[in-house]
């Protein structure tokens, strides 16, 4: 397997894009649940604990960054070969492939759920899934340029939900945040920590980097995309901070839904119906991204055509939803993939990456020496 | 496959036809299979002949007889070979031919053969007479302001048409034939120096290399070389306005004119140029600016509203404020169908109303407009069949989708409200946002001429956005388009545009 990628130019696309790839593949579904996750663990100071998180995120990303400008152009399956050889590399490679396969799954689980108990408690759970990953299929199969549009459509067709989000501080009560910063520096981690099932997702800068065209600029731009979901993350979380009481925030499992609920037109009431069915629109570049990486991954690893990969991955999924029945078994399954999410997105890149630069290092400094002897 | 069965020989390529003239006749009615309007006049004098051979439906026999009759005739002292023959005849195009199978197409063509026994060429004159109709209104694409001429169906006259639209020798008319059988004239039209050699090639590319015996026009030949022909929606545009044509060549695109049809195919054209109109640009830019706001609001509302009615009423009437709610419910007490069904009648209504109006002569049209607004309208509601509020939201989509200038375009945006209802009568607001993502994601995959189909929208081109969604005044807009690939980029100088001139100056 080559280690670096090199596609046709007419597919790359410009790095501008990566800002609404990146911050497109953060907000999911994670969001939508994020303030009382993190309350649970951080209380009143969860949106400190979101902006830290947002600059661990953020040194992690660049690590990543650093790491991909010491190839010409490869994704994370090439440096995997490069670094580990190939037994070990395609090994790891595939573990990763399952955790994205995963994180597809659990994307579209968490918002048929979501559909369940907001607008159709008797929707079964296959029907949408079907068409949901019907969608992402065919998207797939456009291939990444139709990918990162569908992306940039989601995060542009969405921006207006943020206005509405404005509507609850009309009942907000500022006092909820005081005293600020009295929370010990363990629970603001921990409650960073809790925000992993928001963050992730940028790990797949990994994957479409060999698509960008201007890649001296992807730095920028995935930065930019990561600060304005850390943002975007600690104002909802401050709002719903300020908007709920302390406990009943505890026992709201989707607060930003429920937020919706209070906003009101002259013609429209109950909010969050709409905003459940515009929900996903945000996941859907979620799920394209995920699914295309996984079965760049399928292509890659194991020779096969990409077409194919989408196919099992996309019946696997499907498969996958009949067992799942009960709401914890969902719980479950989310936890597990959040916690895994937190090594497979923050841990490992950086370690793959120190590994990496060390390897750069040793070789060059190898090659310096045998210059001068 | 039964060529060998049928006996017919496969008609030789090059060959001259016979030098005496009985033969050459003998030889163009074989060819020229029962072709009863094919004439021979012959002439005699001092043993050498000379013969006329035409079409007579396809000729002005004034003209054959005024200046080729005519001139033979009385030019007693000159002789009838070749060369005195083209010194008599008052004819300008005017060419030397032998083969036979060249005579027989130029004969078709509505060309007559001059020749002169034992000569070793004989002349066909052009002097054929099509059936035209005059210049008239544009009919499809009616505008309130601006040129009201329109193409027709001749190929020269819209290249006239053309011509003295632009008057730049750069304007470039490259000549197609489309047809294996029917071998319509067409033209290739572009400026040189402005279009994108590769949206030109692509162009040539897929019509020469059309293989198909006959197209019916431009329209057809859009759907033929178009990239994804399952798709409802249109990937290049025909209009019948020559002014519309005029524009697109100036910022950078290709057109395609085609003998025979009224309609000006080109390209490249993304989803948003459907819903451009040329009144925008002849009109004040806020004006313009206004329209296009309008039309595209007006195409996203026709697309939305009804399914979103059926959402609402169906699964979703907390979504009403009660106020309404009651409104709503008093109109709808008398129905007894589930809204999805309600919705399907009246559309289904509508499209009838609309496919009636469209067949019927214009006489009898405006029977239709009160058979369609009072008879079904009033009576669907007092019998209870629909509701009022329905009838409103019906008639608010259908009026939104006649908004676009492209009657192509207005009838996808009909029928893709069709998927769109059922999907929300299936599953409401959810529904409603699996169709809309769907067809996000269709138009992205779509292309035109190869080039993105949403275009200045994605990739984003924030220059472009001031001539396809939006307008801009025009002293922002000193380029072309970039969506075209223009290979001169500027339409005036940017900077000059800028001086500004100091107090009494």
């Amino acid at each position: 397997m080559n280690v670096n990628l090199h596609p046709k130019e007419g597919i790359l696309f410009s790095a501008y894009l990566l800002f609404f790839v990146i911050h497109g593949v953060q907000t999911g579904v994670g969001i939508v649940g994020l303030p009382r996750i993190v309350f649970l663990e951080a209380k009143h100071d969860a949106w400190i604990s979101v902006l830290v998180a947002g600059v661990l995120t953020s040194i992690v990303l660049w690590f990543i960054i650093t790491m991909l400008k010491q190839y010409d152009s490869a994704d994370l399956y090439g440096i995997h070969v490069d670094v580990f050889g190939k037994w070990v590399g395609n090994s790891l490679s595939i573990i990763y492939m399952l955790y994205m396969v995963g994180s597809f799954f659990i994307i579209f689980m968490n918002y048929i759920e979501i559909v369940q108990v907001w607008i159709f408690p008797n929707l079964a759970t296959w029907q949408l899934a079907l068409v949901l990953i019907f969608l992402t299929v065919y998207a797939v199969f456009g291939g990444i340029r139709i990918i990162v549009g569908v992306a940039f459509l989601s995060v542009v067709g969405t921006m207006w939900i943020l206005v509405v989000a404005f509507v609850p501080l009309r009942y907000a009560d500022f006092s909820h945040l005081f005293p600020i910063m009295n929370i010990g520096f363990g629970e603001l981690l921990k409650g960073a920590k809790s925000t992993t099932l928001s963050m992730m997702g940028f790990e797949l800068i990994m994957f479409v980097y060999p698509y960008v065209r201007e890649k001296k600029k992807s730095m920028k731009y995935v930065q930019i995309a990561n600060m304005y979901t850390t943002f975007l993350s600690a104002f909802v979380t401050l709002i719903s901070i300020v908007f709920f009481a302390g406990d009943s925030l505890k026992a709201t499992i989707w607060p930003v839904l429920s937020m919706f609920k209070i906003v009101r037109l002259p013609n429209l009431e109950r909010f969050e119906f709409i905003a459940v069915s515009f929900w996903m629109l945000i996941i859907l570049p979620n799920m394209c991204l995920y699914l295309w990486a996984a079965s760049k991954g399928f292509s890659r690893v194991l020779k096969r055509k990409q077409k194919t990969g989408v196919w099992v991955f996309a019946i696997l999924a499907f498969g996958a939803t009949f067992f799942i029945q009960a709401r914890y078994q969902m719980n479950m399954v989310t936890d597990l993939v959040a916690k895994s999410g937190f090594y497979a997105v923050i841990c490992y890149p950086v370690f793959l990456s120190i590994i990496v630069l060390v390897k750069k290092w040793w070789t060059k400094r190898r090659n310096s020496h045998a210059k001068a002897s | 496959m039964f060529k060998w069965m049928s006996g017919k020989k496969t008609p030789e390529g090059e060959k001259a036809h016979s030098l005496q003239i009985d033969e050459l006749k003998e030889q163009l009615k074989k060819e020229l299979v029962a072709c009863s309007d094919l004439m021979f006049r012959t002439l005699k004098r001092n043993d050498k002949k000379i013969v006329i051979c035409f079409v007579s439906s396809l000729i002005d026999k004034t003209g054959v007889d005024d200046y080729i009759l005519k001139p033979i005739q009385e030019n007693t002292q000159s002789g009838w070979s070749v060369e005195e023959l083209a010194q008599i005849l008052p004819i300008t195009d005017l060419t030397g031919a032998n083969q036979l199978n060249e005579i027989v197409m130029a004969l078709i063509d509505g060309k007559t053969y001059i020749y002169s026994e034992g000569e070793p060429f004989g002349f066909l004159a052009n002097l054929s007479n099509t059936v035209e109709r005059s210049l008239s209104h544009a009919e499809t694409e009616s505008l309130v302001f601006g040129p009201k001429i329109a193409f027709t169906e001749s190929l020269l006259g819209n290249v006239n048409i053309i011509r003295n639209n632009i008057k730049d020798p750069n304007l470039c008319m490259e000549d197609l034939a489309i047809g294996t059988r029917s071998k319509t004239s067409a033209k290739l039209v572009y400026i040189k120096g402005i279009a994108d050699e590769a949206n030109i090639n692509t162009f040539r590319q897929r019509v020469s290399q059309l293989e198909i015996d006959h197209v019916q026009g431009t329209t057809v030949l859009g759907q033929l070389i178009e990239g994804n022909s399952w798709s409802v929606f249109p990937q290049l545009m025909t209009t019948e306005l020559p002014d519309r044509i005029t524009l697109a060549l100036m910022s950078g695109r290709v057109a395609v004119l085609m003998d025979r049809s009224p309609d000006a195919l080109y390209g490249p054209t993304p989803f948003f140029t459907f819903f451009e109109s040329t009144e925008d640009v002849y009109m004040r830019w806020n004006m313009g600016f206004f329209l296009r706001i309008l039309r595209l609001v007006a195409t996203f509302l026709s697309v939305l509203l009804t399914p979103a009615y059926v959402a609402v009423l169906t699964y979703h009437y907390e979504v009403i404020p009660s106020p309404l709610l009651v409104s709503l419910g008093q109109s709808r007490s008398n129905v007894p169908f589930p809204p999805v069904f309600e919705a399907f009648l009246l559309e289904f209504v509508i499209e009838l109303l609309r496919e009636a109006g469209a067949r019927l002569p214009t006489k009898v049209g405006q029977t239709m407009g009160i058979v369609g607004g009072i008879v079904i309208g009033q009576a669907a509601v007092e019998a209870g069949f629909t509701s009022n509020i329905l009838i409103i939201i019906i008639a608010l989509s259908a009026l939104g989708s006649f908004t676009t200038p492209s009657y192509l375009m207005g009838t996808a945006i009909r029928i893709i409200r069709f998927p769109i209802i059922l999907m929300a009568g299936f599953w409401g607001g959810i529904g409603i946002m699996v169709a809309f993502c769907f067809f996000i994601i269709h138009l992205l995959k779509l292309d035109t001429l190869g080039r993105p189909y949403l275009a200045p929208i994605y990739p984003l081109n924030l220059k472009d956005l001031g001539y396809s969604i939006f307008r801009f005044p025009s002293q922002f807009l000193s380029y072309r388009p970039v969506t075209n690939q223009p290979e001169d980029k500027e339409r005036y100088s940017a900077k000059k545009a800028k001086e500004k001139k100091d107090v009494d100056e």
